[in-house]
């Protein structure tokens, strides 16, 4: 039996600190089990309903949103429309690439193609776009610390 | 909560399409102090640690070389800008990015060192950092599902439901293990030992504010 003290000292050996991490984070997810969850149905990020897309046989699905470029605005709501007054515009902007997937196989908006570059989502780029900067200057910062511990640690190792 | 009642009257606006950034009395302190503080150690030299050898009158200098300077001073600096952007910014989910991004840096800038028990709490810090990411996010994507926004002006006026206070818990314990704080504090204890002090203290003041920081937008979204 471990006296108090004894558990208490173990919280100082950082191998134990990852094991109790995930213990108390596991016990905090069984309880969301019992948390009552619904959807918010005034949601500013809007889907389709599941599925809807894909039955109507659309090659976008599930990520058409509408909308004809620089003409008729697609369906992409903002937090602060002032904020961004050119949302919608370029959303169905398709690549002549992209066009010629969409037009061959009902399968464009799952496959690779639809991403980046065969369908610009403006929540994306535009309205959230701070957002993406930031994801990518988290994988450049990992990118440089792998490069340099892979180049003077790995590489050019003396001791 | 009032974000008024909370952090003080609101100055102004920093409108990035839908990611609003908002200074406050509070933020603005943090976010002026976190600055000032990236800048003193841009331009400062790391220190020696001085040990004293035992059984003659010998010292044992531990310095850092140039390269190991320099790559430190640069994810310094950018840990620095990170926690200062973190202070002002008034979106949910574009703060946990802030905070994971915070915690791949403290990673980064004592990966380079050469000791191995330094290396060792390291890789334990980063197997929570990569741990926390999943009840970072995840708390913030369960917020947006019960309220409908990221938003934090807008969370000010929503009234909070359960699934709200679960997704702040789920952010807490990211935050708890991201930012090393009491029952999870070793392994950053461990990472401080390690020789090139300023850029170090970065860990420390970074993990500093960005608790405080949480725990104003956690009062906010959970109280109405």
């Amino acid at each position: 039996m471990k006296t108090l003290a004894e558990i208490w000292n173990n919280l100082a050996n950082p191998k134990l600190i990852p094991r109790l991490f995930s213990l108390t984070l596991a016990i905090i997810l069984l309880i969301g089990l019992f948390i009552p969850m619904n959807l918010n149905d005034n949601q500013l990020y809007v889907r389709p309903e599941i599925q809807e897309q894909i039955n109507e046989n659309n090659s976008l699905a599930p990520y058409d949103r509408g909308g004809i470029p620089l003409i008729e605005d697609a369906y992409v709501k903002a937090q602060y429309p002032n904020n961004s007054q050119n949302l919608g515009k370029i959303t169905s902007y398709l690549t002549p690439l992209a066009l010629l997937v969409k037009d061959n196989t009902i399968y464009f908006g799952t496959s690779i193609c639809a991403s980046p570059g065969g369908i610009l989502d403006e929540i994306l780029y535009y309205t959230r776009g701070f957002d993406t900067i930031l994801e990518s200057s988290i994988l450049m910062m990992a990118f440089v610390i792998a490069s340099w511990l892979g180049l003077n640690f790995t590489m050019r190792r003396e001791d | 909560m009032d974000i008024a009642a909370l952090s003080g009257e609101i100055f102004g606006f920093i409108p990035l399409g839908d990611i609003m950034l908002y200074i406050t009395p509070f933020s603005l302190f943090m976010f002026a102090g976190a600055l000032i503080f990236t800048f003193l150690i841009a331009i400062s030299k790391t220190e020696t640690q001085v040990e004293a050898e035992f059984g003659s009158l010998e010292d044992n200098r531990i310095s850092i070389d140039l390269k190991e300077f320099k790559i430190r001073r640069f994810l310094a600096i950018i840990c620095g800008l990170a926690t200062s952007g973190a202070m002002i910014t008034g979106d949910l989910f574009n703060f946990t990015l802030f905070v994971t991004l915070i915690g791949i840096l403290n990673i980064g800038i004592v990966s380079a060192v050469k000791i191995i028990d330094v290396l060792d709490s390291a890789f334990q810090y980063g197997l929570i950092a990569m741990i926390s990411s999943m009840p970072l996010f995840s708390g913030a994507a369960l917020i947006l599902g019960a309220t409908g926004t990221l938003s934090i002006l807008n969370l000010a006026q929503i009234q909070p439901n359960p699934m709200v206070y679960f997704g702040s818990a789920l952010i807490l314990i990211g935050l708890l293990g991201e930012s090393g704080v009491a029952p999870f504090y070793a392994t950053k204890a461990e990472m401080f030992r390690t020789p090139g002090s300023p850029f170090i203290l970065i860990i420390h003041l970074s993990s500093l504010l960005i608790i405080t920081r949480a725990i104003e937008i956690l009062l906010i979204i959970n109280t109405f």
